[in-house]
């Protein structure tokens, strides 16, 4: 029983640490769609964050400075995506998948050019996020096992999605983000700089995503891996449909696509072959969106009474 | 407050407005006097909407300047628009559906407490002016759902709220049902007793008699006219509306032949599990115009594409010339002589990136003459193209230009021409004159009763009640679903038929 117990604890604890990437770069994900804009390349600056958030690291050692490092990046990347979405009315579409070609081209090469290596790039000189300390639990081993190896940065993803819950529903700007998602020729009509919101919630989501990078590369081990991101920045999107692109309900669509992972994870020392387990993270996300959208169908379709 | 001497509080002055080629505003004065209302009339294309733009700040003019209260200012965005007390109701609601009526009107100027939008005193905000200017609606509701006039209700609130001294209605009465006109004219009087400046822009001449002081024409971009309500008729703002004189098309008599189209009990469950049509029965006659009068939303749309095969109907019987084409495809419809002008000229009757000849053969593809082994004839499909563009006096400038390009009278008219010349004993007319001008609407209307003379049976759909009343050989009323009434021609007024098409109570629906 205690076995189990600590078992749960442990995949709850890898749960916590693999869906706060993810629910970061669905938190900005939820808020695009919330402006009607389709952003498929945050998994390209989800990626900007992660190979920057490392090159700062290295030539800084600061882990200030790679965290804002991530952040400018990612959120450079992905102005410049809104613009072309926005101003000039690009498909989004394509938009999206040339930021996501380029960023994975161009971190791959930029890594060969400034570390001198294909594949991954891990050393010792590279710093972690601090982790929290969470001494004060240790009469409780549960508990520490649950949360720890937790860093700050992971924590703040859950207020974060709070403050944006509240930023969302409760402010007059997150009223008129929400009104030009759902009419935005009425919002403009109505004097609201619509294409401005649009772009800064682009820029905005781009930011989210490179802090969703940075964990992903500074959080557990420290290390950049040639698109290491692997599709994580798609899930986290899905994650944004799962959860009805509320706040609230990414964190708990973000929370069963962390499970998925854990789980992967945990798998890859069982019997099963690698390969399948891998492929439990994607496999979960076809399955949840496909369960997702029959639920909705199901739910609009006439009540026989 | 009709006295010519009230303070001028709006002036505009010289207004150019090109697009391109086209001169939409050329050299216009606009002069509007404190509390009072002031028509602005002209067909489709004369340029008042784009006067009404430059001043609510959706365009900018080219030259010419603005002066309110004398004082010369820009206004290069509706909110600087807004700021200076111009307020408009659009044509279009700019509204957010799954928003209640208090989010709605606030929008753009929200109490807020601290960081936070403060619902609690929108709500109550909302709920003291709608008391003030007896206009009530309950903050609390959301707009999804809402009968238009409610909606324009909505937007009328909108525009008060934003303490607007100026207030430009674009085509209010457009969609509304002759009780919500009749509604909406008291209300702009009631306004303007409030000492509100009214803009009315319309091409609804009764409307202007009854509501105006004074009425300023526009056609082809210019200003051709300029008097007070008093000193004109309809007969003469009409023709300076025009410039000629439209003449009343007589009907002639027809003897009703055989049944073209028999429908027996159609019955349509929506996706949502009501019944949008409950035991519809109707039939029309060859060389018969049958009209279907109803507020839009009350199943003629659902009607329409069961019967063309758009939407399968749930049970009933469709007979077209005796053959059974209850629930069958589109084409096999059409095949039974059955054309179609769909209600909506970009969703339904083209494609706005296709071009003109393109759309003119759309659903006709597969004629002999336009395809064959899978081919197209280009050439065929070229001439016959000119040839209706010609003859239904589509302005065009190429048969390769996009759909798009077109105004929507000239685009209407081309898929009008498209569906009567192949010549099917039966068309079903969808709102076929629905946001187009006189001109076209005479020329369309000609159209359908020259279809009329050849024996054909015409279904007219139209949420118009004066183009119903004016073709209609009969008229069915729908009402939720249900035919509610049957009239002969001359035997309805419009204010009986509106009566039916509210469900045949004698209380204003609206309140």
């Amino acid at each position: 029983m205690n076995f189990d117990a600590n078992y749960l604890a442990v995949v709850f604890n890898s749960t916590l640490r693999m869906m706060t990437p993810i629910l970061y770069v669905s938190l900005g994900s939820a808020l695009c769609n919330r402006v009607f804009i389709f952003n498929i390349g945050l998994e390209g600056t989800m990626l900007t964050g992660a190979f920057t958030s490392i090159v700062v690291n290295y030539y800084t050692g600061s882990v200030l400075l790679s965290l804002l490092g991530a952040m400018i990046s990612a959120m450079i990347v992905s102005w410049v995506a809104g613009i072309f979405m926005v101003k000039f009315q690009g498909a989004m579409l394509v938009v999206g998948v040339s930021i996501n070609m380029i960023i994975s081209g161009l971190t791959t090469f930029l890594m060969q050019l400034i570390f001198g290596m294909k594949g991954a790039y891990v050393s010792t000189d590279l710093v972690a996020l601090d982790k929290i300390d969470i001494s004060f639990l240790s009469r409780w081993p549960i508990l520490t096992t649950m949360f720890g190896s937790l860093t700050y940065v992971d924590l703040f993803a859950f207020v974060l999605a709070f403050l944006l819950y509240l930023f969302l529903f409760r402010t007059v700007t997150g009223f008129h983000m929400r009104s030009v998602g759902i009419n935005k020729t009425a919002a403009k009509s109505l004097g609201v700089n619509a294409d401005r919101l649009q772009i800064g919630t682009v820029a905005f989501s781009g930011l989210l995503s490179g802090i969703g990078g940075c964990l992903l590369t500074m959080g557990g081990v420290t290390m950049f891996a040639q698109n290491i991101t692997a599709g994580r920045g798609f899930i986290a999107m899905a994650a944004a449909t799962l959860g009805g692109a509320h706040p609230l309900g990414v964190v708990a669509a973000s929370a069963f696509f962390g499970l998925a992972q854990s789980m992967a994870n945990m798998l890859q020392n069982s019997s099963i072959s690698s390969e399948l387990t891998m492929a439990l993270p994607y496999l979960s996300t076809i399955f949840a969106l496909a369960f997702y959208n029959f639920v909705q169908i199901r739910r609009s379709k006439p009540s026989k009474n | 407050m009709k006295d010519p001497s009230g303070d001028v509080i709006l002036e505009m002055e010289g207004i150019v407005k090109t697009y391109d080629t086209l001169v939409a505003n050329d050299q216009i004065d606009l002069h509007l006097r404190h509390g009072e209302i002031l028509a602005v009339i002209g067909e489709n294309g004369a340029g008042k909407t784009t006067l009404m733009k430059v001043l609510y700040g959706l365009e900018q003019a080219d030259s010419g300047t603005i002066r309110l209260r004398g004082e010369p200012v820009q206004i290069r965005n509706t909110g600087q628009a807004i700021d200076r007390g111009i307020g408009m109701v659009q044509q279009h609601f700019m509204l957010f559906d799954p928003f209640t009526v208090a989010e709605n009107i606030v929008y753009g100027k929200e109490p807020r407490k601290g960081l936070f939008f403060d619902l609690d005193q929108a709500n109550k905000l909302i709920s003291e002016i709608s008391r003030s200017y007896e206009l009530p609606l309950n903050p609390t509701d959301k707009i999804q759902g809402m009968p238009v006039g409610l909606r324009q209700r909505v937007e009328i609130l909108k525009v008060l709220y934003q303490n607007t001294e100026i207030i430009i209605f674009d085509e209010p009465t457009a969609v509304l049902t002759p009780q919500e006109v009749h509604e909406l004219l008291k209300t702009l009087k009631k306004l303007a007793a409030d000492g509100k400046s009214i803009i009315i822009v319309t091409h609804k001449l009764n409307e202007v008699m009854e509501v105006a002081d004074r009425v300023m024409v526009m056609r082809a971009g210019k200003l051709v006219a300029e008097m007070a309500v008093s000193d004109t008729t309809i007969e003469e703002l009409s023709f300076l509306m025009v410039g000629r004189h439209l003449v009343e098309t007589e009907i002639p008599a027809m003897n009703a032949a055989e049944k073209v189209l028999a429908v027996q009990n159609l019955k349509l469950l929506s996706e949502e599990g009501a019944l949008s049509l409950d035991d519809v029965s109707l039939h029309v006659r060859a060389g018969e115009i049958v009209g279907i009068a109803g507020v839009s939303g009350n199943g003629q749309s659902e009607l329409a594409q069961a019967l063309f095969g758009l939407k399968h109907a749930t049970s009933g019987q469709i007979l077209v010339n005796g053959q059974d084409v209850f629930n069958q495809s589109v084409k096999t419809i059409r095949n039974a002589g059955v054309a179609m002008i769909p209600e909506d000229r970009y969703l339904w009757g083209s494609a706005t990136q296709a071009t003109l000849s393109e759309t003119a053969i759309m659903g006709h593809y597969a004629n002999p003459s336009y395809s064959k082994h899978g081919m197209l004839n280009i050439r065929n499909i070229n001439s016959f193209a000119q040839r209706i563009i010609r003859e239904f006096n589509v302005k065009a400038d190429s048969i390769r230009q996009k759909t798009s390009s077109l105004s929507g009278g000239n685009a209407q008219k081309l898929i009008v021409a498209r569906e009567i010349v192949q010549g099917t004993p039966l068309l079903l007319a969808c709102e076929p004159t629905r946001g187009i001008d006189v001109g076209a609407i005479n020329f369309i209307h000609d159209q359908l009763i020259d279809k009329r003379s050849k024996g054909a049976a015409i279904l007219l759909i139209s949420s118009d009640l004066s183009e119903i009343l004016k073709l209609s050989d009969r008229i069915y009323v729908i009402y939720e679903g249900k035919i509610n009434s049957e009239f002969q021609r001359g035997n309805v007024t419009e204010e009986e038929l509106g009566l039916m098409m509210a469900g045949g109570k004698h209380e204003n629906q609206l309140v």
